[in-house]
C-alpha cells in the first residue's frame, strides 16, 4: 500500500480575487502558478509544487490529490479501484499543473480522487541546509501545510471499505450509532501517523465540509483567531478542541463559503493501533468535546 | 438610509452604506438562522417582497440560481439594498440577541418580540 499523504485540495470559489486574500494574505499561503481562471497556493513548510488549487465558478471540491511512494503503486491502485467497482482513468502528465502521470478513481460517494507519484519539487521556505524553525517574513496565519479533509457520503461503511481496501488507509476513530451492529455513521482515517487523513461522516453525496491545515500548537490556533478577527473571516465554531482526534481547532469559511479548519495538536497512531470508536450520543463531545454541542451550521453545511 | 423589515414579524432596522442585511441586523441585535455568512451555502435563503438588493460581491450561481432570483429568491447574508426592502424569512423567525444593541440601534420592535 503506497499513499503516503494528502498532496492537494482542489476546490472552487465564486471570486477568485476575493480569496487570493483569503489564502494568500489571511492564511498566508504563497502563489506558486497562476491561469486566467485558477491559483495554485503552497504552504511554507510543503516541499510540493501545490497543495491548494482555487478555481473560478461556484464552490465545493473538485477533487482531492493524494501522493503515492512509487509509480507502481498507481498500477497496485487502479487494479483495486477497478475490482471494487469504481470509475477510473488514467491522468497523464500536464493534465495537472506540475503534477505527473497518474491514476482518478470516483469514489462510491462520487468525490473525485488523483494517485500520482511525481510532482515537481519547489522545496520549503526554509530549505535543508542548517534550517531556522521558521521563516521570518509569514504572512497572517503563516500556514506550513495542509493536514486532511473531511467529506461527506450516504454510504460511510462502503467509503470505509473503499480508502481501506484500495488505498491502504486505516481506520483511527470511528461513529456509530449503536455498539454490536450498529450503523457507521463517521469515520476518521489515517494512511500516515496522524489521527486522519481523511474523514467522511454521512451526508450528501460529493460535498465538502471542510479542508484544513495543520499549525503547531494551541498558541497558534489562538494568534489564527485573532488574524481571522482583523480579516472578518466568518468563522464557525472555535477555538475548542476535539474529542475525536484530539486536535484543537478553529472552522471558518473562506469568501465563497468552503468550510476550512486550523488544526493542531492531536496524537500518534500506527499501524497496530485498534480503532477507537464513538457512538451516535456521544458525537457532539466526540466532535466538541469542551463545549459539548453541536452548531446547527457544523452538520448542515457542506459545499 | 435604506429600511429593512424582516416578515413575518414586521421588524424594521436602517441599514448603513454597503451593509448587507445581514450585518444590519447583527449591528441592530437581531439575529436568525444563518450558515457560512459567505453566500455559498444558502441557509439563510429568503424571499424578497418588495425593494431592490444588489451583491457587490459574487454569490455561486449554484446556491442562488437566476431562476430563483428572478422569483424574489435572496440571500441576506451578501444582499445589499438598493432602497427600502422587506423581506420574508423561510420557516424562521427574527430574534432578538441583544436588547442593548436593538435600544442602541432603534430597531422597530413594536410588531415583534425582543
Amino acid at each position: 500500500m503506497g499513499v503516503m499523504r494528502l498532496g492537494y485540495v482542489h476546490v472552487r470559489v465564486t471570486d477568485l480575487e476575493a480569496s487570493r486574500f483569503h489564502y494568500g494574505e489571511t492564511l498566508g499561503m504563497k502563489v506558486v502558478h497562476e491561469t486566467p481562471n485558477q491559483i495554485y497556493y503552497k504552504g511554507w513548510d510543503e516541499f510540493d509544487h501545490h497543495s491548494v488549487v482555487l478555481e473560478e465558478g461556484g464552490v465545493g471540491l473538485v477533487k482531492l490529490g493524494y501522493k503515492v511512494e512509487k509509480s507502481t503503486d498507481l498500477d497496485a491502485i487502479e487494479n483495486r479501484a477497478q475490482n471494487f467497482g469504481c470509475i477510473t482513468e488514467r491522468m497523464s502528465t500536464g493534465s495537472n499543473v506540475a503534477v505527473g502521470d497518474g491514476v482518478r478513481i470516483v469514489l462510491p460517494s462520487e468525490h473525485v480522487v488523483e494517485l500520482y507519484h511525481e510532482i515537481d519539487y519547489v522545496g520549503t521556505e526554509v530549505g535543508l541546509l542548517n534550517p531556522d524553525p521558521f521563516p521570518r517574513h509569514l504572512v497572517g496565519v503563516g500556514v506550513p501545510r495542509i493536514d486532511h479533509a473531511l467529506i461527506t457520503c450516504e454510504d460511510p461503511a462502503a467509503q470505509e471499505r473503499f480508502f481501506s481496501e484500495v488505498l491502504g488507509f486505516r481506520p483511527v476513530e470511528r461513529v456509530v450509532t449503536e455498539l454490536d451492529d450498529g450503523d457507521l455513521i463517521g469515520s476518521w482515517m489515517s494512511c500516515t501517523n496522524t489521527p486522519h487523513d481523511i474523514a467522511f461522516i454521512k451526508g450528501e453525496n460529493g460535498k465538502l465540509h471542510h479542508f484544513a491545515y495543520n499549525l503547531t500548537d494551541w498558541t497558534a490556533i489562538k494568534h489564527a483567531g485573532g488574524i481571522f478577527a482583523m480579516d472578518d473571516v466568518s468563522v464557525d465554531v472555535g477555538p475548542t478542541q476535539h474529542g475525536i482526534t484530539r486536535g484543537e481547532t478553529i472552522y471558518f469559511f473562506d469568501p465563497s463559503g468552503n468550510r476550512n479548519e486550523v488544526f493542531s495538536g492531536g496524537y500518534q497512531t500506527f499501524a497496530d493501533s485498534p480503532p477507537i470508536t464513538w457512538t451516535a450520543d456521544q458525537l457532539a463531545k466526540g466532535i466538541f468535546y469542551i463545549g459539548r454541542e453541536l452548531n446547527e451550521r457544523f452538520t448542515s453545511i457542506v459545499t | 438610509m435604506p429600511s429593512v423589515t424582516i416578515q413575518p414579524d414586521g421588524i424594521r432596522t436602517d441599514t448603513r452604506e454597503g451593509e448587507t442585511v445581514l450585518q444590519a441586523l447583527s449591528r441592530s441585535g437581531y439575529g436568525f438562522r444563518v450558515g457560512c455568512r459567505r453566500g455559498g451555502c444558502g441557509i439563510c435563503k429568503a424571499d424578497l417582497l418588495d425593494g431592490e438588493v444588489d451583491y457587490p460581491v459574487a454569490v455561486s450561481d449554484t446556491t442562488l440560481t437566476d431562476g430563483e432570483r428572478a422569483t424574489g429568491a435572496c440571500l441576506p447574508c451578501r444582499a445589499v439594498p438598493r432602497g427600502d426592502i422587506t423581506i420574508q424569512l423561510r420557516d424562521d423567525k427574527l430574534r432578538c440577541c441583544s436588547t442593548l444593541l436593538a435600544s442602541i440601534y432603534g430597531a422597530d420592535s413594536t410588531k415583534g418580540s425582543c
